[in-house]
């Protein structure tokens, strides 16, 4: 008979408990998927707000919901994509990342980490009680232009303001943190130049960060004066004027954009070279077109305002600039199609979303230059035609983006892989569904559907509208595989390697998922691929 | 029709190219549209075909993950050509659109100057001789026409564009715009605000109709006089323009409350209510003069005042 063993008990301290573990942590990788799944939840949110948009427009003269519901779905469904689903995944997969990439313990400053966190969940908590405001949630639009957003009763965009403040305190601090970890806590060898490519983009979304952030906030603060206090920075009858805050808000707002795709282009810089078995073609050009990237964004933002009548002198030079961003996009798009020329591609979940990425990116590219020349910007601005722009560069870059990074790095992060076969269903859905859903509204926009109306009356709009709902419930389809996914894979799965895909960066040395303290030692970087260095030299190869 | 001209109009009636202009600066944005779409297909041929090719022949047929392509890290000549080839095409879109560019401005000496004032939610035009009109603007053909687009300082920023003629212009609380259109065509010609602007952004169509230049001249006259004495319709296009929007085509209540004998029973009330607006209902009429005020109010005393018709 076999003796019974007594489990040692230890008296467990409360903090290291189920739940109070999470909410204690100080780790990166904790405070990274806590972030990843907050991120998540927002964005199945927001996309059923999509949903009910798409619903609602799905012919003419459709009355599902109220003017005011409408509104308020759109301005939501806005704040939230960007405030509460793209910005912070990235701060998630940042933290998981970048300090096991530079082969670092852990973030500079470990609690400012948590409190980021925590912020960003007070953020979008105060964000979404505006709900429940008195007078429902913002509806204004998620550029809450003045004196529109001045002038709207109830408190639903006082909470998206305070809301907003609190996710941008959020940001600033994990920026900062990024920021002083990259710089100071690389592991012996970690050159700049042997840097990966994601923490590259990281470093220039931080700096973006920091740079802008506190432009959105005295905007917001002046905004809510003008709500609550006796100001009148933007209201033209007190002598204010309603052009600063667009020129505040997208001093921020256009950053903003490269924000939330540079780390979407680090994550297929780093999933295409391990798919294609090759190197990535020209590192510099790809690690030096992020800095331009970056730096040009800074000085393109009133390409929003092309119809409020700047004149032709900085209509013109802002044509210029936004052009100019062009070139260094244009330089990763070959150089990612270079990486790919003679390799051993393999299909596999993370690829099909990095070359879905390349197709529809250089589409939301190619729609960026018509909408740059602001003649013609003047004929499709605040139409559907600029709603497929930057959904091509959101959706199609950043979503598809992240979902190959979540395909990619799910084994490192949770120790077992997602299904290859439900995510290659879950990448045509959305390929599809994307497609279909977005590209009909440039010729929406082409004739002349405005953004942000509730219903339409003009039939000829109707074919492409009810495309474009049809391809929303595809990709709706799609997500719904892709949480099916993750349910079998913390059933079903097998439990992951340490370096399933035999990748080039550091996080692949270590355990999946890595211990608290991730690495027990790190190998000294002799390249911008120390693991592939570090494979050769074990199968004693010359590296 | 002959064969160009009707494919091109079917083109623009699917969308696939801007609304057909009928403007000489609408035909100048269409020209840089055609221009930078003949580049961005190469462009995107020269990105897609490639991607396509390299997915078919390098695909992994069956080899292991660790057999590695050939380990190329860069090529500084082709990474050259591929930036300075993107700088050359972007000089020329750029170059094309300032040549385009000094023709989108009409200004011609003679032209009609009409004020448009964008509301919640309709849009108010007065012509050089004191004529107003709501939502639709009559304008002559073969002459240009000069819009100075503003809004009330008390209101928000609404946009103002008719796809066939111009490109959008911002009507923005306390300052003013200008753009041109010359009408090559009678006919009327369809827009809607496309700055979102509040509840019923979506009910905030615009159209402009291009008639004879020589009736025109009769028309705005008559328009004039008959405002001024009281004999015009001025206050059905207030109506159907301003009211409607929210209480309904026939005033039968839709937003707001149906429009019946007792609402309209008082002229002071009306006017009251229009001009300070009254919970959800935006100060309509603040800034009207008497004689606009007095339009409407006769209108609807008329129209659902003791003794008129049921329902109008």
């Amino acid at each position: 008979m076999a003796s019974r063993v007594e489990t040692p008990v230890y008296p467990v301290p409360w903090y290291q408990g189920r739940v109070a573990s999470w909410v204690t942590t100080v780790d990166h990788k904790r405070i990274g998927i806590l972030y990843i799944l907050t991120s998540l939840i927002f964005f199945l949110a927001g996309g059923i707000l999509a949903l009910l948009i798409r619903t609602q427009l799905i012919a003419t003269d459709v009355d599902i919901f109220s003017r005011d519901t409408y509104n308020e779905l759109f301005t939501m469904h806005g704040t939230t994509m960007v405030f509460l689903v793209v910005v912070p995944i990235f701060a998630g997969f940042a933290n998981f990342l970048v300090p096991l990439m530079i082969g670092a313990r852990d973030v500079a400053f470990p609690r400012l980490n948590a409190l980021s966190y925590w912020l960003f969940l007070l953020g979008g908590v105060i964000l979404y009680s505006s709900w429940f405001a008195q007078g429902g949630a913002a509806k204004a639009g998620w550029t809450a232009y003045p004196p529109l957003s001045v002038e709207t009763v109830g408190n639903g965009q006082d909470l998206w303001i305070v809301g907003l403040h609190v996710l941008s305190l959020s940001s600033l601090a994990g920026a900062i943190n990024f920021l002083a970890t990259i710089h100071n806590m690389r592991t012996a060898g970690m050159t700049w130049m042997r840097l990966p490519l994601f923490v590259w983009t990281i470093e220039i979304y931080s700096a973006l960060l920091v740079l802008v952030l506190p432009a959105l906030s005295a905007g917001l603060t002046m905004l809510l004066l003008d709500r609550q206090g006796w100001t009148h920075f933007f209201l033209p009858g007190d002598g204010g004027d309603p052009l600063l805050y667009q020129h505040v808000f997208w001093f921020f707002g256009h950053p903003e954009v490269y924000v939330m795709i540079l780390p979407a282009m680090g994550i297929i810089s780093e999933v295409i070279p391990v798919f294609s078995r090759k190197p990535i073609f020209g590192y510099k050009a790809v690690a030096f077109s992020t800095v331009a990237i970056g730096f040009y964004s800074l000085l393109v933002w009133a390409h929003h305002m092309f119809a409020v009548g700047l004149g032709w002198g900085l209509d013109i030079w802002f044509m210029v600039a936004s052009l100019i961003i062009a070139v260094p996009t244009g330089v990763k798009i070959f150089n990612w199609l270079a990486t790919t020329w003679r390799g051993n591609l393999i299909f596999e979940t993370p690829m099909l979303f990095s070359l879905g990425f390349i197709a529809v990116f250089t589409i939301g590219g190619l729609s960026g230059i018509y909408v740059a020349a602001f003649p013609f910007d003047w004929q499709v601005h605040d139409t559907y035609f600029v709603v497929a722009h930057f959904h091509y560069v959101l959706f199609g870059g950043s979503v598809f983006g992240i979902f190959a990074a979540l395909y990619y790095w799910w084994p490192k992060m949770f120790g077992r892989y997602l299904n290859d076969t439900l995510g290659k269903w879950h990448f045509w859905l959305t390929f599809i569904g994307f497609n279909l859903a977005f590209f009909p509204q440039h010729f929406l926009g082409l004739m002349g559907m405005p953004r942000r109306i509730y219903t339409y009356t003009d039939s000829s709009w109707e074919v492409y509208n009810l495309l474009s709902t049809i391809g929303s419930y595809v990709m709706g389809v799609g997500v719904l595989v892709f949480i099916a996914n993750v349910i079998w894979a913390r059933r079903r799965s097998p439990r992951a390697v340490n370096d399933p895909w035999l990748g080039d960066t550091l996080e692949w040395f270590t355990t999946s998922p890595p211990p608290p303290h991730n690495f027990d030692k790190v190998p000294y970087v002799t390249s911008s691929r120390p693991l592939r260095d570090l494979r050769r030299r074990l199968a004693g190869e010359r590296v | 029709m002959p064969e160009p001209v009707a494919t091109a109009a079917l083109l623009a009636a699917s969308g696939l190219t801007p609304v057909k202009p009928e403007s000489p600066n609408a035909e100048r944005i269409s020209d840089v549209f055609w221009f930078i779409t003949f580049f961005a297909i190469v462009i995107f041929l020269v990105v897609a075909v490639p991607l396509v090719v390299f997915i078919l022949r390098y695909r992994n047929r069956g080899r292991p993950r660790h057999e590695e392509g050939p380990q190329i890290i860069g090529n500084t000549s082709l990474e050259i050509a591929w930036t300075a080839a993107p700088v050359i095409i972007l000089v020329l879109i750029a170059g094309f659109t300032l040549y385009k560019l000094p023709g989108m401005s009409l200004e011609a000496g003679n032209e009609l100057e009409v004020q448009v004032v964008g509301r919640q939610f309709y849009w108010q035009y007065r012509y050089p001789n004191g004529a107003v009109a709501i939502n639709k603007l009559v304008a002559p053909a073969d002459r240009v026409v000069k819009l100075r687009i503003t809004a009330p300082d008390y209101d928000v920023i609404h946009s103002y564009w008719v796809p066939a003629l111009f490109g959008k212009m911002d009507a923005i609380p306390g300052r003013t715009n200008e753009v041109e259109f010359k009408g090559t065509k009678v006919g009327t010609y369809r827009g809607q605000c496309v700055e979102f602007c509040g509840l019923q952004h979506a009910a905030m169509k615009n159209e402009i109709q291009v008639i004879p230049a020589e009736q025109f001249d009769t028309w705005v006259s008559e328009q004039a006089s008959g405002q001024a004495s009281g004999q015009s319709d001025l206050g059905e296009q207030e109506f159907e323009g301003v009211c409607a929007t929210c209480h309904g085509d026939q005033g039968q209540g839709f937003i707001g409350p149906a429009l019946s004998a007792a609402t309209v029973s008082s002229p002071q009330s009306v006017e009251q209510i229009i001009r300070e607006g009254r919970n959800k209902m935006p100060p309509v009429g603040r800034g009207w003069s008497d004689e606009q005020v007095q339009a409407l109010t006769g209108y609807l005393t008329q129209r659902f005042g003791q003794g008129s018709q049921p329902g109008g």
